[in-house]
């Protein structure tokens, strides 16, 4: 009998047990902090290259019944080139996709290293972008950013972002090239020069773009230093003075994001250039594409730099190439 | 009952002694397994440029009698900077490791490279020859 009544007392607790086990637990909505908050990202990618943005979203809020946001400002340590702003509206992605932008306020004001939008509409939440537009004084330098959001009840929340390593690389896109006509690229000026600014150039000459459909061998686009063998060269008639000899390494779909543009998230960096190893190589490559790349080393040792082929036009003889460049000396 | 356990335990101490003394598996200096086989020989030839792009025109000649492989390269690649890669029958290996860019430069004195077979027993030596693409 005892191990009868011990047998339905082990089965209804174990059913008891069971139904609290499965039990969902109650959820409680988290409590807001009771004052004015903030919250900020880095949005963008990759080194940081003077004459680039670098984007921020600066969050603030806080709740309505401690009253509302009256300004919000971003303190650079190094102030930004004018192109420098912050974004005056809210955004919200609509059911198309595309975002949408209501103002909160008047457009930013910049004074020396503070960027400011005053709040002119009543506001308890709002994320702005911050673009600090990089400039060259900038340069081989860190910088920091400290995003700061006012409420009308004079509390104040402040956010610190960085350091930044300021990249001491250069960039020049969309070159257009042309055999025979503008096929003088300088990497010291980051230009190409037709024949007769070549010849007033000619010290700076670094590499000569030519294109030649040879038959039975491969040719097609070149960039060929101006001294290197002149069977690179052929039918090219350099201007006087131009006989440097650079050095020259043919990659393959490095597609940089900047010089580039195109889906891939590669980036070359400071370094890169820093580790690049240019013993023995050539001093001119043939047969590139479209999305190829050279990595040049000029003939003083001054400057590397990363040559990348936007577009190869065989028809055309010509070509649009981008360069990222690096000062050694 | 003693007499079962005896010869239980017997029989453990048996087969404990036989797996002790079982042959180790035959590895070689460079941690790679010997095996029974003997073939040895170049399957395939790829020589890559500094852009790890083929360099080739065409398929490279491997000749396994002669030991030798005939590869044309491109007009204007670099010979000093080229990535050799070789296809070998199973479970053989190569002498010199491949770790890098090779020179190629010296077309008169073709590189040598050493196929060593699955038993380590058979070794043959290949000569790679590089010949330029004329103009």
């Amino acid at each position: 009998m005892n191990a009868k009544y011990f047998g339905y007392t082990l089965g209804l607790f174990s059913l008891c047990l069971s139904i609290v086990g499965c039990k969902d637990k109650d959820y409680a909505i988290p409590e807001p902090k009771n004052e004015l908050q903030n919250d900020c990202i880095k949005r963008t990618l990759g080194p940081n290259l003077a004459g680039l943005n670098i984007e921020f979203a600066y969050a603030m809020g806080l709740p309505a019944t401690r009253g509302k946001i009256i300004s919000a400002q971003v303190e650079a340590s190094i102030q930004g080139d004018t192109a420098t702003y912050l974004e005056n509206k809210s955004y919200y992605t609509n059911g198309s996709g595309e975002d949408v932008g209501i103002p909160i306020g008047d457009s930013s004001v910049n004074q020396g290293n503070v960027t400011t939008v005053t709040f002119t509409k009543d506001t308890n939440a709002v994320t702005l972008r911050y673009y600090y537009r990089i400039p060259k004084a900038a340069k081989g330098k860190e910088v920091r950013f400290t995003f700061t959001a006012k409420s009308s009840n004079g509390e104040t929340v402040s956010y610190v972002m960085g350091p930044y390593a300021i990249s001491n690389m250069d960039m020049a896109l969309d070159l257009p090239v042309k055999d025979g006509d503008a096929c003088f690229i300088s990497v010291a000026d980051m230009a190409v020069y037709n024949e007769k600014d070549a010849t007033a150039n000619a010290d700076k000459i670094d590499l000569v773009y030519l294109y030649r459909a040879i038959p039975n061998i491969t040719f097609k686009h070149a960039l060929v230093s101006p001294g290197a063998d002149t069977a690179y060269l052929p039918g090219v008639v350099l201007p006087a003075g131009v006989n440097r000899v650079t050095k020259v390494k043919k990659t393959w779909a490095l597609r940089d994001f900047h010089l580039a543009r195109l889906q891939y998230g590669i980036y070359i960096d400071d370094v890169d250039f820093r580790q690049l190893d240019m013993t023995g190589t050539p001093d001119y490559a043939i047969n590139l594409k479209s999305e190829a790349g050279v990595w040049v080393e000029t003939a003083d040792g001054k400057y590397r730099a990363y040559i990348y082929i936007n577009k190869a036009d065989d028809g055309k003889k010509s070509g649009t190439i981008s360069m990222k460049r690096y000062t050694l000396k | 009952m003693m007499k079962r356990y005896s010869t239980i335990t017997l029989l453990l101490l048996t087969a404990l002694c036989w797996m002790g003394c079982r042959k180790d598996t035959p590895i070689d200096e460079d941690g790679l397994l010997i095996t029974d086989r003997a073939e040895c020989y170049v399957s395939n030839f790829e020589l890559l440029g500094s852009d790890f792009q083929t360099v080739r025109t065409k398929n490279a000649e491997i000749d396994t009698v002669a030991c030798t492989i005939g590869v044309t390269v491109f007009y204007g690649t670099d010979l000093k900077h080229l990535y050799p890669q070789f296809t070998l029958v199973t479970d053989a290996k190569l002498d010199p490791k491949i770790t890098g860019f090779t020179d190629f430069s010296d077309l008169a004195t073709p590189r040598t490279y050493t196929v060593i077979s699955g038993n380590r027993q058979v070794r043959k030596t290949y000569k790679v020859t590089v010949t330029v693409q004329p103009r």
